[in-house]
């Protein structure tokens, strides 16, 4: 240890509590592990049957690993407060940019709200109903629209609850949930590696058989989906562009640890904590991922997981008779067996699925409260945004706010959207209003007028790489990924859920977002508050 | 109608002093009030180790200075950070090491001859500008510095007294209930209670005064802080008040217009004791930014605030 050449006096006023490991929970709980898992093999190699998870998720980590970081470490610790990154984009770009996209993301938690409690209930509760051999409970959920709807805002009102009364129950709830959830995880992870091909052929052979499906034995399987599919065959190996596509799904697992920035202003040494914490929260997803990735390759073979992960995307009529769909975390049950230990192992790995998703509810509580918070501190919003309860410390009307507008979604989602691939429209909404105008807004960091003062005082000032600050090949690499995504959401086979309407919606909202400030700013312009004083740094000399 | 605009808890912070003053003429204020605690926490000895180079730890790192360039950039980071530096052979730092009553000096020395420098740059920077500055110290700030700006040319001291803010009467105390630290200014609930009674006591119109105490009253959200362990560690989860029960008594029974506070940074918020609005700006002192409120004040009530961020 190195001595301590510094002295200090007793005096009061210490600040900032929550250390790397607490920064990082938060990181990596929003990455969704399970859930995010099952994206990427059900909605993404469903879709991109020609995708290798091993090759996807190394080009995932490079890119996300170095970009996200970098951009947003080297914000949140250049201004460490916990508006998330509408302090950033508004610093930096202008306080239009920040609060218009920052509208964005409001709206895209309350969304996540819909697509996530909805997937807690079905594939979530649901398969683990299935595995347990609980088939009434599992079809009451999967047939009845209200009684979906109705768990769906039970498990909304946990999430609320969680969070609504404060952060020490927030904390404590998150560490069971996550250490549940990875061990899970790892269960799924132990059951596909210790299975040998030829057992869980064996296995799904006569799994299938039983259940009265047997033209899907494992040797047939793949044909039957590919005949369903209206394809002549199902990949028996990888290709590039299936793979660069998969990434559109594998962003669930990477580029989410970016709710670390609504802590920043509570973590400690947050120049060194909200980087190294981003980069730990992209790590650990990406070496589960390529544990999964290898040891579904070695027991399930790539042309099954590719077919099975298109039957379960599209639900196709071969597998209807089956108990549970062939999503991967299905696959690990028909391993585990249907003994009485098989069930509390599968059931263990569903409810894997469902710690995750419901957690994802939670930091919807977390985040969109915040947001609405740093609005309220900047004058874009009604006092009360900015009310703390003195009692739970925390700004109980703004939850109250973002469960009322997520049960009205709910209601929205169960009885006229209704489908899975909401979340893709989610997914493009974040990628276009959030990441990439902040990854632009690092690239631009060092060089505008308006953040100069920041810039200045900023630990990374010096960090440079062949010339250039360190912040801006984060901005550029991270764009460069998130391009590639985009590329896949516009112009490949993912666009189907991100045209039209959503683009529709995506617009109204920034609109929205910009009426949204001009009208407050003209309200505190009446009062004598000019709220650009809030957005302007001030000269330090 | 007058713009207020107020600051607390800088804490020693060079940069953010600086931001202070250049925000009088930016946001356009008619009045300022900068609170205490205005002393840093932290000194560090810059050790000199031969051949112009020296070492010292700042913020828990170690760190190696060795071009006269990289001393000025560090001097000025410990500078705006709060902290105070000094250059030191290894056996003057050895001497000071293990002697309290040394570094207690040394602080001394620094801190005094800091707010002395402050002092002087607002001298110079008020000098013919319409708007006033007030100044009063914090719990953590020696009783010396009464004296300091009870001596300044132009900048207004107003602890332990009522000064008159255009149409309303300010009240200040620069005094804390007990905390973990047992810093300079504390009293117990009771005498603090007293205390505060004594001053709110020589206001003449209740209605439109202005509280302007260090540590804010119990029980509100601006009181929030985290919880310490017997280490005085800090458990961030969970959170407790920390405020003063005898400021609460006072405000809730005399209802003034408006209380202004800090001592809890983390509290950053306003809210609403019966007619009374309550402000804590808080405080990001290490980081550079300067946290505060602009608070428009109208004859009788208070228009509207806006916290700023720079």
């Amino acid at each position: 240890m190195a001595e301590e050449l510094a002295f200090a006096r007793k005096a009061s006023g210490l600040v900032r509590g929550l250390s790397m490991w607490d920064a990082f929970a938060v990181g990596f709980m929003n990455q969704g592990l399970t859930p995010s898992i099952w994206v990427v093999v059900s909605l993404g190699v469903g879709t991109f049957l020609g995708a290798n998870l091993i090759v996807a998720t190394i080009i995932s980590v490079i890119f996300a690993g170095i970009g996200f970081p970098l951009v947003w470490g080297i914000l949140g610790g250049s201004m460490p407060r916990s508006g998330g990154e509408y302090i950033y984009n508004s610093r930096i770009l202008h306080p239009i940019v920040g609060i218009a996209q920052s509208f964005g993301d409001a709206v895209i938690w309350l969304m996540w709200i819909y697509v996530l409690a909805p997937l807690a209930v079905d594939p979530g509760l649901t398969m683990t109903f299935q595995f347990v051999g609980w088939s009434g409970a599992a079809d009451w959920l999967i047939n009845n629209t209200w009684a979906a709807f109705l768990v769906a805002t039970i498990l909304n009102i946990v999430g609320f609850m969680f969070v609504v009364f404060g952060i020490k129950i927030f904390a404590k709830v998150q560490k069971v949930i996550m250490v549940f959830g990875i061990g899970g995880c790892a269960v799924i992870g132990v059951v596909l590696t210790v299975t040998s091909r030829a057992s869980f052929m064996a296995k799904w052979d006569v799994w299938v058989t039983a259940n009265g499906s047997a033209d899907l034995v494992y040797k047939n399987f793949s044909s039957v989906v590919a005949k369903a599919a209206d394809v002549p065959f199902i990949p028996t190996t990888w290709n590039w562009a299936d793979t660069l596509g998969v990434m559109v799904a594998m962003s669930w697992l990477f580029a989410y640890a970016y709710s670390i920035s609504f802590i920043a202003g509570e973590v400690k040494r947050p120049d060194k904590t909200i980087i190294m914490s981003n980069l730990f929260a992209i790590l650990v997803p990406a070496a589960f991922m390529l544990w999964m990735g290898a040891a579904m390759y070695h027991s399930i073979g790539f042309q099954f997981l590719s077919a099975s992960g298109y039957a379960d995307n599209n639900g196709i009529d071969a597998i209807a008779k089956l108990p549970w769909s062939t999503h991967f975390v299905g696959l690990a049950a028909v391993m585990a067996g249907g003994s009485a230990f098989g069930k509390v192992v599968s059931a263990i790995m569903g409810l894997s699925y469902v710690a995750f998703t419901l957690w994802w509810i939670a930091l919807s509580y977390l985040a969109f409260p915040r947001i609405l918070f740093a609005w309220g501190m900047d004058r874009m919003g009604p006092k009360w945004f900015t009310d703390i309860n003195p009692r739970f410390a925390s700004p109980v009307k703004n939850h109250i706010l973002c469960f009322v507008l997520g049960e009205a979604l709910l209601a929205l989602y169960f009885f006229k959207l209704n489908s899975t691939m909401q979340n893709i429209t989610v997914t493009g909404m974040q990628i276009t209003s959030v990441f990439a105008v902040t990854a632009l807004a690092a690239v631009l960091f060092p060089y505008m007028k308006r953040s100069k003062g920041v810039w200045d005082s900023s630990p990374y000032k010096t960090w440079k790489f062949l010339g250039l600050p360190v912040v801006v090949w984060g901005g550029a690499i991270n764009l460069i990924y998130l391009a590639i995504l985009l590329y896949e959401f516009i112009f490949k086979k993912a666009a189907g859920a991100f045209t039209g309407g959503s683009t529709i919606l995506f617009v109204l909202v920034w609109v929205l977002g910009v009426i949204w400030y001009f009208f407050w700013k003209q309200r505190s312009k009446k009062v004598g508050v000019d709220v650009s004083m809030t957005y302007g740094e001030l000269p330090p000399e | 109608m007058s713009k207020l605009f107020f600051v607390t808890d800088i804490h020693g912070s060079n940069v953010c002093y600086r931001k202070f003053l250049n925000a009088l003429p930016i946001y356009g204020a008619d009045n300022a009030v900068l609170l205490g605690d205005l002393t840093g926490k932290v000194l560090v000895p810059l050790v000199e180790k031969g051949n112009d180079s020296w070492e010292c730890t700042l913020m828990g790192q170690h760190r190696d200075v060795t071009t006269k360039d990289e001393l000025v950039d560090i001097k000025k980071i410990i500078e705006n950070a709060g902290y105070y530096w000094v250059h030191q052979t290894r056996e003057e730092f050895e001497d000071v090491r293990g002697d309290p009553a040394k570094i207690d000096a040394l602080f001394k020395q620094l801190v005094f001859a800091r707010v002395q420098e402050w002092l002087d740059l607002a001298d110079e920077r008020l000098e013919g500008k319409p708007f006033q500055m007030y100044m009063c110290p914090g719990n953590d700030d020696w009783f010396v510095i009464d004296d300091m700006i009870d001596n300044a040319k132009l900048v207004h001291p107003c602890d332990k007294r009522v000064v008159q803010i255009d149409n309303h009467e300010m009240v200040t105390s620069s005094a804390s209930n007990p905390t973990p630290w047992d810093t300079p200014r504390e009293m117990n609930e009771a005498d603090l209670e007293t205390h505060l009674r004594g001053l709110v006591g020589q206001i003449k119109n209740q209605e439109t005064a202005i509280y302007n105490f260090h540590v804010p009253p119990y029980g509100y959200s601006l009181d929030l802080c985290p919880k310490l362990d017997e280490n005085l560690t800090m458990a961030a989860e969970e959170k407790i008040h920390a405020g003063s029960i005898g400021a609460k008594k006072v405000i809730e029974e005399f209802q003034p217009l408006l209380g202004l506070f800090g001592h809890i940074h983390e509290s950053r918020g306003a809210q609403k004791a019966g007619r009374t609005l309550l402000i804590n700006p808080g405080s990001e002192y290490s980081e550079g930014i300067l946290k505060g409120v602009i608070i428009i004040l109208d004859k009788k009530k208070v228009k509207d605030y806006v916290f700023t961020s720079g």
